[in-house]
């Protein structure tokens, strides 16, 4: 999976080169807005972090270009703004997350993976969190090398679950998901979705209780 | 100061006013009584001495005497007078007695023929008028006099007239003054119910059309007092949007550098001295975001806030969600209780609140323990909205309660990350939202409990 840095900090860019090319990503790094686009033209890249505060172009017009110029890959920013506005900006932009500097390496990975997987399984593909992979297009469920059969609504909760993997899903959003079949399901078939899923995978998938509020698939932090 | 300083313009106006009013219906009454005491008096004397003349007509004189009768018709006459009893009094040249009532004080003899004087008789006051008339036999004086019953009614009675009159007017007077204060003030009202009806963070000018040219200056004044605040606020923002970038970046370098150092070091040693380092960065970087954020949430850079309907359970489940991670390495069960509650307020400044609460929760708690946040309406007297961080962990010290919130202050024997200005954060945005914080024990009195309780003018109806 190939990422590019935009970055115009010579220590942030190394560090975050070097820690997401530990973490198993292909990572190249430009130092301004005018030569992303530049390595756009030629080259495909999975995902792009971006930092705001850039000589020439900014992060949030290079976003806007990109979008307008019809370019869908994820976009993370990553900056030392972290007020409430810049994030309502980015985001309105089209940039799909934001991540406020200084930020640890596992978390930063984290955010890459999950965004990736997010446009993958939009575009059909399948999604790998830890041992478990989700087929999308055959709707296959893998752990490790096992199928395991899931019906329609336990694919539904697990394929939310999985789309947020290490991020807290509240029971209603869940609840949402499965409800598309069946109106009126209440929150405690969420509940019974939930261990039978967690019957079916085994330990190996851990699926967290949030105490009050949901559920949380463990995104492995390698 | 003195108390006056401070009273009111309508209080002023109407105090000042009235004074001066009363002296004026005061001196108003005297002066008609005057005017009108005088045309009266003249006219009851002027019957008095029409009936004295007329009585004189009746006298007949005989040679070597004087001989005063009346005929019954002329006693009639003279004693017909429904209100008062009428005296009369007939001396001779030498002030013998002729005829009449004996002992009725006559006027003394001056210029004026007719004479008049007021006088007592037989225990009333009397009206006396006297009439010289030259006879063949010499000088006669006819004495008739009058008690006061009728001019003392009739004076009563125009006295009565004339306050009623004048106390109408006044009344009058003070209605009308009373409207054209309350007339005078309206735009002065107007102008406090524009200011009231502002947030606390509203800083935008406020509207002049409408104001008085006494009280422009006053709005200019403040007009310009918010401009310059206005202009502070975004001034003290944008410093600490270039401080965060310049302080963030070089520790997010530093950080990732040094996690990538660690996975490539080989040595146990060397990865012991560098979690060291990296642990000393993680606190700098805490300590900064703490400082920015403290600096962010104070009135002078916050004083543009926007605030709106704030869903608490929102922000509740949003700060469990976001401390998830931090409570698993921890071994804390960190969890929810949100009942519905919505309150007035900044979202961004209630969530950094609510951040800072789990977070002192999470850092101080047991592992193996458990942080609950809530939020609900208060069911004592009138709903107010809360919301709370409940943990079971060591707890703060009854007498340590009120020192929390200075900045920088930590527990005494304390460890972690703690750099001791996350509550004085949680203090300031209470305080920005007029709430009220209390610090006690938790359930089964252990633990500490934070509870931020919104004002009942908060609440949202």
């Amino acid at each position: 999976m190939r990422i590019l840095i935009v970055e115009d900090d010579a220590l942030v860019a190394d560090g975050m080169r070097r820690g997401l090319s530990q973490a198993g990503f292909a990572v190249d790094h430009v130092a301004s807005a005018e030569r992303a686009e530049a390595a756009l033209q030629h080259e495909n890249f999975d995902l792009l972090l971006v930092d705001v505060g850039l000589p020439g172009v900014d992060g949030f017009d290079l976003v806007r270009r990109l979008r307008r110029s019809g370019k869908g890959m994820p976009v993370l920013i990553v900056t030392a703004r972290d007020a409430l506005a810049d994030r309502v900006v980015a985001l309105d932009l089209g940039a799909d997350d934001y991540l406020v500097k200084p930020f640890a390496l596992p978390e930063l990975a984290a955010r890459c993976r999950a965004l990736i997987r997010r446009s993958k399984s939009a575009s059909g593909s399948g999604m790998d969190i830890g041992p478990l992979h989700l087929d999308i297009s055959r709707r296959e469920t893998r752990v490790s090398a096992r199928i395991v059969d899931l019906t329609r609504r336990e694919w539904a909760v697990l394929e939310c679950l999985a789309l947020h993997a290490g991020q807290v899903v509240s029971k209603d959003r869940l609840q949402q998901a499965i409800s598309t079949w069946e109106d009126g399901l209440t929150t405690n078939a969420v509940e019974v979705y939930i261990s039978r899923l967690r019957g079916k995978l085994g330990d190996e998938v851990p699926i967290r209780t949030v105490r009050g509020l949901g559920y949380r698939l463990d995104e492995a932090i390698a | 100061m003195n108390a006056r300083d401070s009273w009111t313009i309508r209080r002023r106006l109407l105090l000042t006013l009235i004074g001066p009013l009363l002296l004026l219906l005061g001196a108003g009454v005297a002066l008609d009584y005057a005017a009108g005491i005088a045309p009266l008096q003249a006219a009851f004397d002027q019957a008095l001495i029409n009936e004295v003349l007329a009585t004189a007509a009746q006298l007949r004189t005989q040679r070597g005497g004087i001989e005063f009768e009346l005929t019954p018709q002329a006693m009639e006459m003279l004693r017909a007078d429904k209100y008062d009893a009428i005296y009369y009094l007939v001396l001779g040249p030498h002030h013998e007695y002729i005829s009449g009532d004996e002992g009725l004080p006559n006027a003394p003899s001056g210029p004026d023929n007719p004479a008049l004087v007021d006088a007592q008789f037989r225990n009333n006051a009397i009206r006396s008028a006297s009439f010289r008339h030259q006879t063949a036999a010499g000088e006669v004086t006819i004495t008739i006099a009058e008690t006061t019953h009728k001019r003392d009614e009739a004076r009563h009675r125009m006295l009565v007239s004339i306050v009623v009159t004048d106390t109408l007017q006044f009344g009058a007077i003070l209605l009308m003054i009373w409207l054209g204060v309350r007339l005078g003030l309206r735009p002065l009202i107007a102008l406090r119910a524009q200011i009231d009806a502002r947030s606390a963070h509203e800083l935008a000018p406020l509207d002049e059309t409408h104001v008085p040219g006494e009280v422009r200056p006053l709005t200019r004044a403040l007009n310009r007092l918010f401009a310059t605040v206005r202009s502070n606020a975004h001034a003290q923002q944008q410093f600490l949007a270039n401080a965060a970038h310049q302080l963030r970046t070089p520790l997010a370098g530093l950080q990732t550098q040094l996690e990538v150092l660690r996975r490539d070091a080989e040595a146990a040693s060397v990865r012991d001295r560098i979690d060291g380092l990296l642990d000393g960065t993680r606190r700098l970087s805490h300590t900064a975001n703490q400082l920015l954020a403290l600096a962010r949430v104070e009135p002078t850079a916050n004083a543009t806030a926007e605030f709106g309907d704030v869903d608490l359970r929102d922000i509740a489940e949003q700060a469990v969600a976001a401390h998830f991670e931090q409570a698993l390495q921890r071994r804390i069960d960190l969890g929810v209780e949100a009942q519905p509650a919505t309150t007035r307020g900044s979202a961004w400044l209630l969530r950094e609140m609510l951040a800072n609460l789990v977070d002192n929760a999470l850092t101080y708690a047991h592992a193996d323990g458990h942080v609950t946040v809530r939020c609900g309406m208060n069911s004592d007297g009138v709903p107010r909205a809360y919301v709370e961080v409940e943990d079971d962990g060591p707890g703060i010290p009854e007498e340590q309660r009120a020192h929390v919130i200075e900045r920088f202050y930590r527990l005494p024997g304390t460890s972690g990350d703690g750099c001791g200005l996350g509550l004085a954060i949680v203090d300031e945005i209470v305080r920005s939202h007029h709430a009220h914080l209390t610090i006690s024990e938790g359930a089964h009195r252990r633990g500490t409990n934070v509870r931020v309780t919104f004002s009942a003018a908060a609440q949202v109806a």
